[in-house]
Formats: C-alpha cells, structure tokens, sequence
C-alpha cells in the first residue's frame, strides 16, 4: 500500500497550491497538483471595454504582471492592426526585461533558497559584517524568547539534508539579504517607464504613455548596472554553488520531455531576443498556436473540454466529480508541455542562439554534465540564472537604442469587431491571451498561462501535467518532511494565481 | 533582533515620521514602537485570499525601513505564505496555533468568495473559514489593498464567486476587531508599514469614514495633482502620452482619494500621471466595478 501525503499548503510560491502523493518503496509513484483559488478573470472581462484588459490582466499576477500587460497588448494590436514606434518596442523591453530579473532574483533566494539554504547556520558566524552580525543578533534573540515562533518567518521548517558548509550558508545568508535590495531597485527600473510596479499603469495599446529623456536612460543605465554587477559575480556563482552541491538534483524532477516556447522581446528585425520553438521529447520543430486546446476533465469546470483558447469557456463547478484542481489543463497536439526559463534556453540552444548556446555549453562543461542533466529540477535553477543574465545584457543594447523625445505612442481606433492572440513569454514561461471584440466590447477573452501548463492537472487520456510527471520518482526520504518534493515543484516557480486566473 | 542604539533609532523613527506625515514631536514615541515591535511584541499573521500577491510584492519594495528590516525589526511576521519558510502541515501548524493564541495583527490580502467558498482553500479549509476565525483573535484587522479593502477585481460585475471585501465579510460575520482599510492596486508600502506601526503605538490612526488612514487617503489624488495647472488652464491631452491634464482621457483622479502623486511609487522614481498615464482609480471603492466605467475614455471607429 502506498503512503499518501500532502504538501497543502506549498508555500513559497505565488498562491495556492496542495500537492498530494503516494509514495511507494521511497519514492513518489503519483502525484497531484491542485490548484486551489479562482477568480475569474476571463468571466470578469466579458462585455468590458478591450483597453480595460491590459490593466485588468496586469492584477492576474503581482509577480509578472507586466507579461499580462504585454500579452493583452499585443492580442488588442493585432486586433486594431497597430505597430509600435522603434522608442515604444525598446521601452517595452525594458519594462519587460527588468520585470524578469526582479522575477527570477525573488525566485532563487526568496522562494526557493530556504529549500538548501540553513538559516540556522548564522548562529555559528564570527565574522563582522554588520547586516549578518545583525542577523545572527536577530535570530538568537528570537530563539531565547518565549514567542512560540521564533524567527518567523524563516522557521519553522521542513527537516532535511540542508547545506552542510558553514561558509557557504552564510554566504547565502547575506546573498538572500542583498537580493531583497536588488529586486527592489529592479522594479525602480521598472517603474522608470511603467509608471509603477507591480501593476505599470503606462502600459497602453500602441506603445507606452511614458516618454523617454536623457535622465531615464541614465537613471535605468545605474540602476541596470548595478543588477548585471550582482546577476554575474553573485547570483550565477551562487546558482552553480548550490548546483555542485546538490548534484542529484541533476537526476530528480525530469518532466514530461516536451517543451514548448513562443518567444519574447521584440527585436528590431522582427525576431526575439529568446526565440520560438518547441522540443518534442528531444527533436526541435516549430509552434503553430492553433494546436494548443484546453483539456477540463480533471478541472472544476463545466465547460466543453479540448477547445481552442479563441472558443474557450470557463464555467465553475466546484463540486465536479473527478475533478481535483481549478486549473484546466492545457495542451499542444493533445500533449502535456514544460514550458518556463529551461524550455527557453533549450529552445535556444538547440537553434545555435549566439549568447545562450555558449553560456550553456559553458555551464555543463564546467559542471561536467550532459545537455540532457539540464531537464531536472537543477537545470531549471541553472537555465532561469542564464536567462537572467542574458536578458540583462540586453536591456543594456535596448538602452543604447533609445531616442530621447522620439514619440513611445502611435494613436489607433478601437475597430468594432476583431480578434487577436497576444503570445509572449511570462518569467515563468509560454503565456498567451486570446481576444475577441464586438460592438467595441470583449466578447471573449482567454488566457492560457505558464502553470496552467506545468502545473496542469491529468487530462482526459490520465496523462498527468509536466509537474506531476517530474514529482513521479522523486526519492522523499522521510514521508513527514517531504523536502524533495518541495524541491521539485518549486524548481517550476509555480505561480498559482497566475494559473487558475 | 538587530541590537539598534537610540541615535539609530532616532533616525528611523524620524524617516518613518516623515513618511507618515506627523510631526517631529512624535518620533521619540515611534522610536519607542520600534523599540517595542522588536522584541517581538508586534506579530503579524498574513492571510491571502483571492489574490495576486501584488500586494506583499509592493510590500517588499519599501525602502525606509528596507525590506529586511521590516521582517527582522518591525513585524514578527508570523506566517506569510509567499515568504515562509514552513510548508505544508508545518504552516498550517503556525496558522493555526497562531489563531489559537490570538493576540496578532491580522492583515489580509485579496478578497474573499463568499459565495463559493471553494474558490479559496488553504489545508482542506476555505480561507473565508480562516479568515473569520483569525479576525475573531485579532487586535486589529489590516486590509491591505484594494481586494480586501473594496472587493477589487475579484468582486467586480459578472464574477462568478461571490467576491466580496475583507470588509465586509467581516461585518457580516459580526467582527468586533477594529477594521482599517488601505486600498490600491497594489497597496503602497508606506501605507502598510505606516499604519502598521500607528496601530501598534499610537492606536488606530484617525480614519475617515471607511476607515482609511486620513493621513494617507485624506485629499483626492486631482487635489494634489501635477498636472493641476493644466487642468485650470484647460491644456487638455488629446492622446496618450500627450502633454496636459489626462482628464479627458478617463483620469479618476478627481474621485480618487490617494496621495501617490505627492509620495511617489518605488522609492521616488514615478507615478502614473507623471508618467503620462490617467489615474484609472486603483485605490477607490469603484475601482474596476464595472463595465460601464472603463478606465479610459477614447473615440471608437465606427
């Protein structure tokens, strides 16, 4: 008999999330990944004016609403036949750009860190930096008073083989503290453009309501410099630290062998900084949108289920037999896909991508590994960390493009009736919004998210989604602290509201 | 904790003082509130229900007291989903026996269905049966953000769950804790930290009638605009990104009342109107209610 338990709530990550598993002879033998909040966006978006949409989108996610933003946006200009000015596409990246990195630096310390990561350790530092000697000060306080909870909120936790090496924790420590800094001047730089972060009210149909001037550009250039400075000499080196050890997470969490990208950050020859692809269990070919479909059966949805996202439905039944989730489950030519950081650097890689092909050779090289170790809960880490770098580096070349009082804006018509797919890549992965107009109002809106995909429940064939088939075979040592499998689903940087919507 | 001296105490109140706009004469007793929140006498539990976690994001871009100081000198922040190390049966460990000594701050984030209480549920419990029973252990209730100050998103027309504020569930529910409200998508961290601190010290900050902190929502966001003169010379922009008063292009700044076009979003560096972009109302109680107020007035082709 299998052992059957719950990880409800995961935290740690965007949302709500409860994973059960059954595990057997050590190891998960199946796992089930309920997403468990709705809304009802798309519901909510019906019968409103389309401009509403990239504000209202933008709320699905506090973390990478500027990828909401962008994929309305984009799904509205195909519908009023817009094209950007050369200053509207650059800015746009540049809010997009520094969304990612305050996205991924939040992802590896804040969310996923305390999974290797012994906080505990700090007790035992005798160096004299004042923010770590403050920290240890802090933690042992806490410890010797009556509160039931000391140091919360980063204890209690799961036990578990955490980092052995004093130094090497204490490094992480400080690193954790220092990303806190770093994400907040990433929105700064976002905001420069974007009004504010989360939630960039610049963001409109035909460009960006900001304008650009000498100031911005230097007020990005610093704060970007000061983000490329920490992304290539802490965290990469703390990336490929965590990585060499812990390299058996190399071998856990392989998903589905299916990967799929749509491509981001417009370029001035109409091509992506980080292409579309997708990898059918190790081949590379190309990604048509009209074979995505959206399976319900497993989902607390009455709706029709394998429809395309233009005809999408998204009726609630809370109370659906057989259903276990509030995602739907969707998939491309009726197969699950990983989509995500790795699913982009392999989509790139296996194109011969002139940064990210060296950079990830690079890296296996150094770690002396196979192409194929990358599909694992480590090469996530490892892929999300290259990508970071590499988006950085060219929020610098957008920068350099820049033309001060050169117009962010082209004016437009809203048409009375049209249609639009929005496709980009949210930090987390493939994100594309549907658009149908009539009578100048949304008559349909879907939107198909990262971890809908990941984290998609079986499908009407008891396929499991990319995240349950990663959790199959996972090792868990000791069935009351399933760290293992924390690990794994984190690897994913699941984003929960993002999902269900 | 962080052993701070009273010089550097001082300087934190003061920062803090300017940032909630009282008086000077006030910081020796916010220094004391600090003092006190750091040894631990100031938990905070953080509830989310339905929610983007906007908010906690926005919370973590503070600059005085940074990020870090809020979690290790501010709050004992006894369970936040998205930052706490406990997980699965550990955390719902921490919440309840959190709940069941009571005696917290209780902030939440999102708004709550109501009417299908299975759209919210944290360790086989819906959040709404949460919610209510921390409230009922609460020194006081934070609702931070316009979901669970107002409804929000997830409460507007056409919802299928039944979304309603933090507020008002609360109300039904015969809550007695006292309820502030700090509305805004998202929530500024001043707002948060500010009130936070008020509550803890000085009581509750005076409220206006919905209880927003006056200090914070005491003006409408128009009042205070940049753009104002232009508004009184009837220099109107005409398109976006355009020069003028946004009025005309659907700015709710008039029936706003915030003040972030004088406090600024993400440490100073811009604010929607400066950014050419119309309020589209994100901290007021109609904030995207409904169909037949869009945020942005634009001609339509025929």
């Amino acid at each position: 008999m299998p052992t059957k338990i719950e990880i409800d709530p995961l935290t740690r990550i965007e949302g709500h999330l409860a994973i059960k598993l059954e595990i057997e002879s050590g190891q998960v033998a199946k796992a089930y990944c309920s997403g468990e909040m709705f809304r009802g966006f798309e519901n909510i978006l019906r019968g409103r004016s389309p401009m509403d949409a990239q504000q209202i989108t933008q709320r699905i996610c506090g973390v990478c609403p500027i990828s909401h933003g962008m994929a309305s946006l984009k799904a509205q200009e195909q519908a009023y036949n817009l094209t950007l000015t050369d200053n509207g596409r650059l800015t746009r990246n540049l809010i997009l750009g520094a969304n990612y990195i305050q996205s991924h630096l939040v992802h590896f310390y804040h969310l996923s860190a305390l999974d290797f990561v012994d906080i505990t350790a700090i007790l035992n530092y005798g160096g004299s930096d004042a923010t770590l000697k403050g920290l240890q000060a802090w933690v042992k306080a806490q410890l010797d008073s009556q509160t039931m909870f000391p140091a919360a909120p980063f204890l209690p936790r799961y036990n578990g083989d955490y980092l052995p090496n004093l130094d090497a924790n204490i490094g992480a420590i400080k690193d954790y503290v220092d990303a806190l800094e770093m994400r907040a001047v990433a929105q700064e730089a976002l905001a420069l453009f974007g009004a504010k972060a989360p939630h960039a009210t610049a963001l409109i149909p035909g460009g960006i309501t900001e304008k650009v001037t000498a100031k911005k550009i230097a007020a990005y250039g610093s704060i970007l410099s000061r983000l490329r400075s920490f992304i290539d000499r802490i965290y990469i080196p703390d990336v490929v630290a965590v990585a060499s050890a812990f390299p058996a997470y190399f071998k856990v969490g392989r998903g589905c062998g299916n990967f799929l990208a749509y491509g981001v950050f417009d370029q001035d020859n109409g091509g992506h900084l980080l292409p579309a692809g997708r990898i059918k269990q190790g081949a590379l070919s190309s990604t048509d949108p009209a074979q995505i479909s959206e399976d319900t059966s497993h989902a607390f949805f009455s709706s029709q289920s394998g429809l395309h996202p233009y005809q999408g439905q998204t009726e609630p039944s809370p109370h659906k037999p057989g259903a276990y989730s509030w995602l739907k489950a969707p998939r491309y030519e009726g197969q699950p896909y990983e989509v995500g950081p790795l699913a982009r650097m392999l989509v790139a890689h296996q194109k011969g991508h002139a940064q990210a092909k060296p950079m990830i050779d690079k890296l296996l090289g150094d770690l002396g590994l196979e192409a194929t170790a990358l599909d694992s809960v480590m090469g996530r880490h490892a892929a999300r960390a290259l990508e970071c770098k590499l988006v950085a580096d060219a929020c610098a070349q957008w920068l350099d493009k820049l033309q001060p009082g050169q117009p962010t804006f082209t004016d437009f018509e809203i048409p009375a009736s049209g249609k639009g797919a929005g496709l980009t890549e949210a930090p987390r992965g493939a994100l594309g919004h549907w658009i149908e107009i009539a009578d100048h109002k949304i008559k349909n809106y879907q939107c198909v998210v990262p971890t809908t995909w990941n984290g998609s429940p079986r499908d009407s064939n008891g396929v499991p989604g990319p995240m349950e088939q990663a959790l199959e075979g996972t090792p868990v040592v000791d069935s009351n602290n399933p760290l293992e499998a924390a690990r794994v689903v984190r690897s994913f940087d699941p984003c929960l509201a993002c999902a269900v919507h | 904790m962080f052993k701070f001296n009273r010089r550097q105490f001082l300087k934190m109140g003061a920062s803090l003082a300017a940032a909630m706009g009282l008086e000077p004469a006030s910081v020796p007793r916010i220094v004391e509130a600090l003092s006190e929140l750091s040894s631990g006498q100031a938990p905070v539990l953080w509830l989310q229900g339905q929610s983007c976690s906007g908010c906690s994001v926005s919370l973590l871009n503070t600059e005085n007291p940074s990020p870090s100081e809020v979690l290790t000198q501010y709050i004992s922040l006894l369970f936040h989903s998205t930052l706490s190390a406990a997980t699965g049966h550990t955390a719902m460990e921490v919440v309840e026996k959190s709940i069941e000594a009571g005696g917290y701050y209780l902030a939440v984030e999102g708004a709550l269905p109501a009417g299908m209480p299975q759209a919210c549920v944290m360790g086989h419990k819906p959040v709404t049966e949460l919610v209510a029973r921390a409230a009922r252990k609460a020194k006081a209730v934070i609702c931070v953000g316009t979901c669970a100050a107002y409804g929000g998103i997830p409460a507007a027309e056409n919802n299928p769950t039944g979304s309603v504020s933090v507020a008002e569930f609360l109300k039904k529910e015969g809550n007695t804790a006292p309820i502030i409200r700090l509305p805004g998508c998202p929530s500024h961290p001043d707002w948060v930290v500010g009130t936070l601190v008020h509550v803890i010290k000085f009581g509750l900050p005076k409220l206006d009638e919905d209880g927003r902190p006056e200090v914070f929502y005491g003006r409408f966001l128009h009042d205070q605009c940049p753009r104002f003169a232009d508004y009184e010379r009837e220099n109107f922009a005409q398109t976006f990104s355009g020069e003028g008063c946004l009025f005309k292009l659907g700015c709710l700044g008039p029936v706003t009342k915030a003040d972030c076009t004088t406090r600024l979003w993400n440490r100073g560096a811009n604010t929607c109107i400066m950014a050419g972009a119309p309020c589209i109302g994100c901290a007021s109680e109609i904030f995207a209610k409904s169909p037949s107020l869009p945020f942005y007035r634009k001609g339509e082709s025929k």
